[in-house]
């Protein structure tokens, strides 16, 4: 096998390999900017600069030349090479800033160079604390710098689209972003203009970097140049808490971080994950941020006439409920499933129901045709579509809805807008006793005679299946009124959460949300009812369904995690029909 | 919009297609197209590059990136004679600031604008590649004056006002002049 010998240790690979991927494969570290694992290779920050050359050996006999102590001899190439396009070929020689003195020194002046135009405002720099350059400096930079005369000022605070904002000054041209509308989304909607010393990204002048995808630059510029519009100036990245999660705006399931600060998402960021999304999400994903914190339904309410509801206790919503399921016989009952809410939820709503005589829920696929793409937006506007036919829950549409509701006497809705999303109206449900189990106010809350506010994404572990069939969970990141992150051990915990208290100004309880897990309110009201229903976690919920299904069988929390998702070997339902 | 008023006639379309077949893709006849665009409005304003752009069928961000690198490409309306000003090292060391402000006295602008009669404009540029003639000038992306002085200058000018453009000289430099005369 073809070796090569890094920082003088042997090492072989096999095929087509890259210097600096290789090198970080193996867990050691060069540093680098334009170089992304997704996209082609430029090499134009000239920061991975190493050291290399080739033992020589006779062209005759085979055999390595050796100098007088009998080390191999080695033929260094004329100058410095770029690591990330360096190809791996057989008995390679290469020396990192670890070892070679020339390479540390070729990359300290790199980085001076990079910096003599660059601001020195870090202080107020979001990319501050989770910046490549600032890192890099940190590590391998000059102590400081030797130019001393002005800076080239560049454009500051450009809206380069509805979403992104450049601050060209602190552009350092690695091209991420401009290769990343070429390769990656094909928008095609930036370049590099003014190429020199007063170079930016920049779109054409009749143009707006309004691609889907266009706050995924925004993560892979190495410095901060590009910002999100949105995220600007909220928060300073290490006081926020770093929670992994599922994107629940389509069907796709982006692997997602969701930043919290004080019990509020004000950020989402993709995760890697090379089985669905690779670096990336569409930005409509990351614009959930809003419906976690905002125009949340906290605590239950009751309607009193017209569209007036009135926050009620937990007490009196488990009676009024209990009320309503003892004067209807279950044939009387209609349970709509959700596929925006999660497995467990719809099973174990489903099963709730089922206890107390009613039939099946049904569940309404939320589709939009001809919406998806071929990359990360999908048709399928819900994350669980497949959740719900793999817990059998009975699919139907808006017409089968319609019926269903006109001959039942009570509607319980789980988690899903169907006035909003038109396939029910106000009116279908007005006559009806209707009971809505909702994260956000919606239409069809203000159509609902009780509300019963329950956990979102972002508030519980639950396993969603998406279009492809590939289970992820999600971890609660945002504590609700009932939870708490010390004691959670599920929950991560930031700076501030750790050091932050109420009393000071910092801290809001505000943000926490007065709802429960979906299984957790139907505990109670089995305990009202004298159901045998009782559910302490998710977990149990997801462990008696992988005992049930098939195609669960083996599947858990733990392999969920560990393979980052698992594809379950299900048919693969198309995403036609609306 | 006047994006819509602009189109290459048919005449201009087929050179288009005669300098298309000279390179292995389009993006890369970006220069030449640019400069058909230039000859025929005189300036590559953003809603030119569009039509380059849509005519190639290359990104328009693409076209705008290459037009703004060049300062040959005028991004703006420009004077009828553009005089390009060097004043890098060689010129600057043998007086092309003073060429560049007599010519900014002379014709009331500065360096970037244009006189009100849209007779002249005036850039400030780099080197020409004619450091053995500095101080020089540029006219309009095309003939050199050289070994200028302000005289020289106030009769280019005047020139320029009645329609006659410099001639093309062949130069040599000064230490070689007694070798071209031996050989000639």
């Amino acid at each position: 096998m073809p070796e090569v010998f890094i920082d003088n240790e042997r090492y072989e690979f096999e095929g087509d390999q890259m210097a600096l991927q290789f090198i970080l494969d193996l867990g050691m570290e060069v540093p680098f900017f334009c170089y992304h694992p997704s996209m082609s290779i430029p090499a134009n920050c000239r920061q991975c600069m190493v050291k290399a050359g080739q033992y020589i050996k006779d062209q005759e006999t085979g055999e390595y030349e050796l100098d007088d102590d009998g080390n191999r001899k080695i033929r260094w190439f004329p100058k410095m090479q770029t690591s990330c396009a360096l190809k791996l070929s057989d008995g390679m020689v290469i020396q990192t800033q670890e070892t070679s003195e020339e390479a540390e020194r070729a990359q300290k002046d790199t980085l001076e160079f990079l910096l003599i135009n660059h601001p020195l405002d870090c202080p107020i720099c979001d990319q501050a604390g989770e910046c490549p350059l600032q890192i890099q400096t940190y590590k391998y930079g000059p102590e400081g710098s030797r130019f001393e005369v002005k800076k080239v000022h560049k454009p500051k605070r450009v809206q380069l689209g509805p979403r992104v904002t450049l601050d060209a000054e602190r552009c350092i041209n690695c091209t991420r972003c401009v290769r990343f509308a070429d390769e990656i989304s094909g928008s095609k909607q930036l370049t590099i203009v003014s190429r020199g010393d007063k170079n930016y990204p920049m779109t054409a002048p009749s143009e707006t970097f309004d691609d889907p995808y266009s706050l995924n630059t925004v993560d892979i510029c190495p410095v901060g140049a590009l910002t999100s519009t949105d995220f600007r100036f909220k928060a300073r990245v290490w006081e926020m808490n770093q929670t992994p999660s599922i994107d629940i705006t389509n069907g796709k399931g982006c692997n997602i971080d969701l930043w919290t600060r004080d019990n509020e998402v004000l950020r989402i960021t993709p995760r890697h994950n090379s089985e669905v999304n690779d670096y990336w999400m569409p930005d409509e994903g990351r614009k959930a941020f809003e419906q976690f914190n905002n125009n949340r339904v906290s605590r239950p309410s009751v309607k009193l006439d017209g569209d007036n509801h009135s926050n009620t206790s937990w007490n009196n919503a488990i009676e009024t409920f209990a009320e309503a399921l003892e004067a209807h016989a279950p044939q009387e009952l209609l349970l709509i499933g959700s596929p925006h809410a999660s497995v467990e939820e719809n099973y174990a709503f489903n099963k709730f129901f089922n206890l107390l005589g009613a039939s099946t829920a049904k569940f309404i696929p939320h589709l939009i045709s001809g919406y998806g793409d071929d990359f990360l937006i999908t048709d399928d506007q819900a994350p669980n579509t497949n959740g719900c036919r793999l817990i059998s829950l009975e699919e139907t549409d808006s017409a089968g809805i319609k019926t269903a509701v006109a001959e039942a006497e009570v509607v319980i809705i789980l988690a899903d807008d169907l006035v909003g999303r038109e396939a029910l109206s106000a009116d279908d449900l007005s006559a009806k006793y209707t009971v809505s189990l909702a994260t956000n106010k919606t239409l069809t809350t203000r159509a609902s005679d009780l509300v019963i506010p329950i956990t979102c994404v972002a508030e519980h572990a639950a396993s969603y299946v998406n279009v492809d069939g590939r289970i992820q969970r999600s971890f609660p990141a945002k504590e609700t009124k009932y939870t708490n992150r010390r004691l959670n051990l599920e929950m991560s915990e930031g700076r501030l959460d750790r050091y932050g208290t109420n009393f000071d100004n910092w801290v809001k309880e505000e943000h926490k949300i007065d709802c429960l897990p979906a299984w957790e309110f139907l505990n109670h009201l089995a305990d009202r009812l004298g159901l045998e229903f009782q559910y302490d976690h998710s977990r149990t919920i997801f462990a008696e369904l992988s005992d049930q299904i098939e195609s669960l069988r083996g599947v858990t929390y733990e392999r969920m995690d560990d393979e980052q998702g698992v594809q379950l070997p299900i048919e693969q339902n198309e995403v036609t029909q609306a | 919009m006047a994006e819509q008023e602009l189109a290459f006639t048919q005449e201009e379309l087929d050179e288009i297609e005669r300098i298309k077949a000279k390179f292995p893709t389009d993006k890369a006849a970006t220069l030449r197209v640019l400069w058909v665009a230039q000859n025929k409005y005189g300036h590559v304003k953003p809603e030119v590059q569009n039509l380059v752009a849509d005519t190639l069928e290359v990104p328009r961000s693409h076209v705008h990136g290459v037009a703004s690198f060049y300062t040959q490409y005028y991004k703006e309306e420009m004077g009828k004679f553009v005089l390009d000003v060097c004043t890098c090292l060689s010129c600057q060391l043998c007086g092309g600031y003073e060429i560049l402000h007599h010519l900014e006295d002379e014709l009331g602008i500065k360096a970037g604008e244009t006189t009100d009669d849209g007779l002249f404009s005036i850039q400030e540029v780099e080197c020409l590649g004619a450091c053995g003639y500095a101080p020089m000038l540029q006219v309009t992306n095309g003939v050199y004056a050289n070994n200028l002085t302000k005289e020289k200058v106030d009769k280019l000018i005047e020139n320029l006002r009645n329609g006659n453009l410099p001639e093309f000289e062949s130069m040599v430099m000064r230490q070689n002049e007694k070798r071209k005369k031996a050989v000639s």
